[in-house]
């Protein structure tokens, strides 16, 4: 494979294959049929390269199946951050990196011919001006460097916050990081901390841990910007349904960012933005998405923003349903039974569960939730973990309480009734 | 600012490694690309460390063949404005607080007092976290906490008092090994090893926000003991195997919704449907079986049979009650 290359340029083609490899658990070569077959071998080796231990592999009648099968529970450290630790660079960008620093690191200030000067006396390497103006400016906005205007001339020097004097004077951090370094969002910056720091987690697990979202965490700070600046974004979002439609995969997008919604039991994040062409509001999911840009300032963001507040106290997840306004739909109420002598942890369930919706008694063993909710569907999916125990539903949509009853007469089906076709 | 950059790649943090030494050898080279590089990176990055006409000319050769850094100083450590924006966002998570004392924040807000937060929390919302998480500004539970991480870090035996979760009042003393949190719970739980006589009786684990009382017994516990025997211990002995079907986009939100689990599928390929074992831990089966009912008709369940028969009980009981409702 002449020409690999461990490291890369461009993330979002390896987000997708990540993505693809991750979720799917079970692709072959010609899955991949929108990518060239050296672009494929590629990615799978970075992949494996960087995953190593977690990638699995199964003989299929159709070629190698690749997947990663991770335990994310009982892992110390998100493999996944390895992408972000893959950047491709120049010769010159590593000499630069090690020398300037090293330069500077006596705490004087110096011009930029200065440092030329240095590089070319001390350490015997010729740059041209103009390349060392790009990496100082470079570092100054990564805030390793300050630059500061004396008379005409702009002197640099090192910032003097290094890692180890924050472990040293903040007693805690490193655990702090250990934590931290594993959970959203942005655990990836924590662990470049903890990794020039030498420091290995070794106290924490994160349970129901959905480790694919850090490479979303790319998009993210352009989001906030927007978010902070009140401006608005636009962005691509594919999707696999649709391509496998036929259609067209990709769609622009602009909207007003108001929030990022995070689900800790679908696995799903997504932005929360108002569409001013439908005048609505609607969630995307970040997985979706690519290449987001901040946009023209939004003038009456703050409006929208109060009108955003009102409206996501009734999405009992993320979906703003098809209703234009609240209340045309009425509230669904969902019975259930509970013998309140011996299941009180069901109640416990129900209250911690409940979300947006309220819960009252209605009966002896009985009690009505109360949903005012955009969309049932959503409700309905998370109801269902109660099945055995839904005594009645009213209200909401006449299609989705018909889907349930047709959902539980199927299910019963399935598994057999009072005979269970399966089970031999 | 960005966190797709070189600067934070491993290939910086290995060279940054080797030039913390004046003088190195290609042995320690090798040896340092293999324990801190991709699984690759020994075919790649050591040609670029040792001086050879190609390589980044961070090391010169010495009469003796050594190898010399052409930097004066060890590197220098510095934080990134990213960085330090990441460590400011975290003052303001409650979590924080179990690791860091009032005085200790107050120092470290100071600190970066002129850095903005890289986000601020109402930019996110959680859409479906359990109203009953811990109380991260509980002193009590503050202090449980930090007790139970003295002792999950130095392997101490601790005697513990807590309720369980069927309201018993347990106690005991205990090796604690990890540390767990659920974002779903927004709970830290402590995985662990009861105690008898000084022998492991079983296995465990403990709610830091059930625990009443916890005192560190001055003993450590010096049986080594392996993470690894503890989950297997507490694994199903065989898979849950799940039929996904394509309907209603099923199979990309069953994957991506059971993405933590460590699983073995297999794809029908005519009919695109997938088969899906599933490892999980033996406690947590109720939250497996009601999480997989909620995807209605869209997945079955195959196996094990104790884990068909409760969605079987379950399904039956409700088309039961909708029958006396229709």
């Amino acid at each position: 494979m002449a020409g690999f290359s461990e490291l890369i340029k461009n993330f979002d083609k390896t987000r997708d294959y990540v993505r693809d490899f991750f979720i799917y658990g079970c692709k072959v070569r010609s899955d991949f049929d929108r990518k060239s077959i050296r672009t494929y071998g590629d990615e799978k080796r970075r992949v494996e390269s960087w995953i190593g231990d977690y990638m699995r592999y199964d003989d299929s009648v159709r070629g190698r199946s690749v997947s990663i099968s991770v335990d994310s529970g009982h892992i110390p450290e998100n493999p996944l951050y390895n992408a972000y630790y893959s950047k491709s660079f120049t010769d010159n960008d590593i000499r630069l990196h090690f020398l300037i620093t090293d330069i500077l690191q006596d705490g004087k200030s110096r011009t930029l011919k200065e440092i030329v000067d240095v590089l070319n006396t001390d350490y015997g390497m010729l740059f041209d001006e103009q390349t060392v103006r790009n990496k100082l400016r470079e570092y100054v906005d990564e805030g390793i460097i300050i630059s500061e205007k004396q008379g005409k001339a702009l002197y640099y020097s090192l910032t003097s916050d290094n890692a180890d004097s924050f472990l040293q004077d903040f007693k805690g951090l490193d655990d702090a990081l250990k934590f931290f370094s594993e959970t959203q969002q942005f655990g990836i910056v924590g662990n470049s901390i903890s990794k020039i720091l030498g420091l290995k987690n070794d106290l924490f697990f994160i349970k129901h841990n959905y480790i694919i979202h850090t490479l979303e965490d790319i998009l993210l700070p352009e989001i906030l910007a927007a978010m902070d600046e009140e401006r608005y974004v636009s962005f691509r979002t594919f999707s696999e349904k649709r391509r496998k439609k036929g259609s067209v995969p990709e769609t622009e997008n602009q909207v007003i960012p108001m929030q990022l919604l995070v689900s800790v039991q679908t696995g799903r994040r997504y932005l929360a933005a108002y569409i001013p062409t439908l005048k609505r509001f609607s969630a995307f999911r970040l997985d979706y998405m690519k290449t987001v840009k901040k946009g023209k300032i939004c003038e009456n963001y703050d409006a929208l923003k109060a009108k955003f507040d009102r409206n996501i106290s009734h999405c009992f997840g993320v979906s703003f349903g098809m209703r234009r306004e609240i209340g045309t739909v009425t509230p669904m109420k969902i019975t259930f039974f509970v013998d309140e002598e011996k299941e009180q942890y069901i109640l416990d369930r129900l209250e911690r569960e409940k979300r947006c919706c309220t819960l009252e008694k209605s009966d002896e063993n009985l009690y009505t939730l109360t949903a005012d909710v955009f969309d049932p569907n959503e409700l309905m999916h998370w109801a269902k973990t109660f099945i055995g125990r839904i005594v009645r539903i009213e209200g909401g949509a006449d299609s989705v309480r018909e889907r349930f009853y047709s959902d539980i007469a199927r299910m019963n089906r399935m598994y057999g009734g009072d005979e269970d076709e399966h089970i031999q | 600012m960005n966190i797709f950059s070189e600067i934070y790649g491993t290939y910086f943090r290995i060279a940054a490694r080797l030039l913390e030494n004046e003088v190195t050898d290609e042995k320690t080279v090798s040896e340092t690309v293999r324990r801190e590089g991709f699984r690759d990176s020994v075919l790649f990055l050591p040609r670029k460390l040792i001086p050879n006409g190609e390589d980044w000319g961070l090391f010169s050769r010495t009469p003796d063949g050594d190898l010399k850094r052409i930097t004066k100083n060890a590197p220098v450590k510095t934080l990134t404005k990213l960085q330090k924006m990441w460590l400011k966002s975290k003052l303001s998570d409650p979590r924080i607080r179990l690791f860091m004392d009032d005085e200790t924040l107050s120092a470290l807000e100071k600190r970066l007092a002129d850095t903005p937060p890289l986000y601020r929390r109402e930019q996110f919302r959680i859409t479906d976290r359990f109203t009953d998480s811990d109380d991260f500004f509980n002193e009590q539970y503050i202090k449980n906490f930090r007790t139970a991480l003295e002792a999950v870090k130095h392997r101490k035996i601790v005697y513990i008092e807590f309720v369980s979760g069927h309201g018993n009042r347990v106690n005991g003393k205990f090796v604690l090994l990890k540390m767990e949190y659920s974002p779903k719970n927004g709970k830290f739980r402590a995985y662990c090893y009861l105690l008898r006589n000084d022998r492991v009786k079983s296995s465990g684990i403990i709610n830091i926000g059930r625990i009443t009382n916890i005192a560190d017994t001055g003993r450590i516990f010096r049986t080594p003991v392996s993470i690894d025997d503890y989950f297997s211990s507490r694994k199903c002995s065989s898979p849950a195997v799940i039929r996904v079907t394509t309907a209603r986009n099923g199979v990309e939100r069953f994957m991506l919704e059971f993405a933590s689990y460590e699983k073995h599928t297999v794809r029908d390929l005519e009919t695109g449907e997938y088969t899906v074992e599933l490892w999980y831990d033996r406690q947590d089966e109720t939250e497996l079986l009601i999480r997989l009912l909620s995807f209605g008709p869209v997945i079955e369940i195959l196996a094990p049979q104790h884990l068909r028969r409760q969605a079987k009980q379950r399904i039956k009981r409700q088309a039961e009650l909708l029958q006396q409702l229709r």
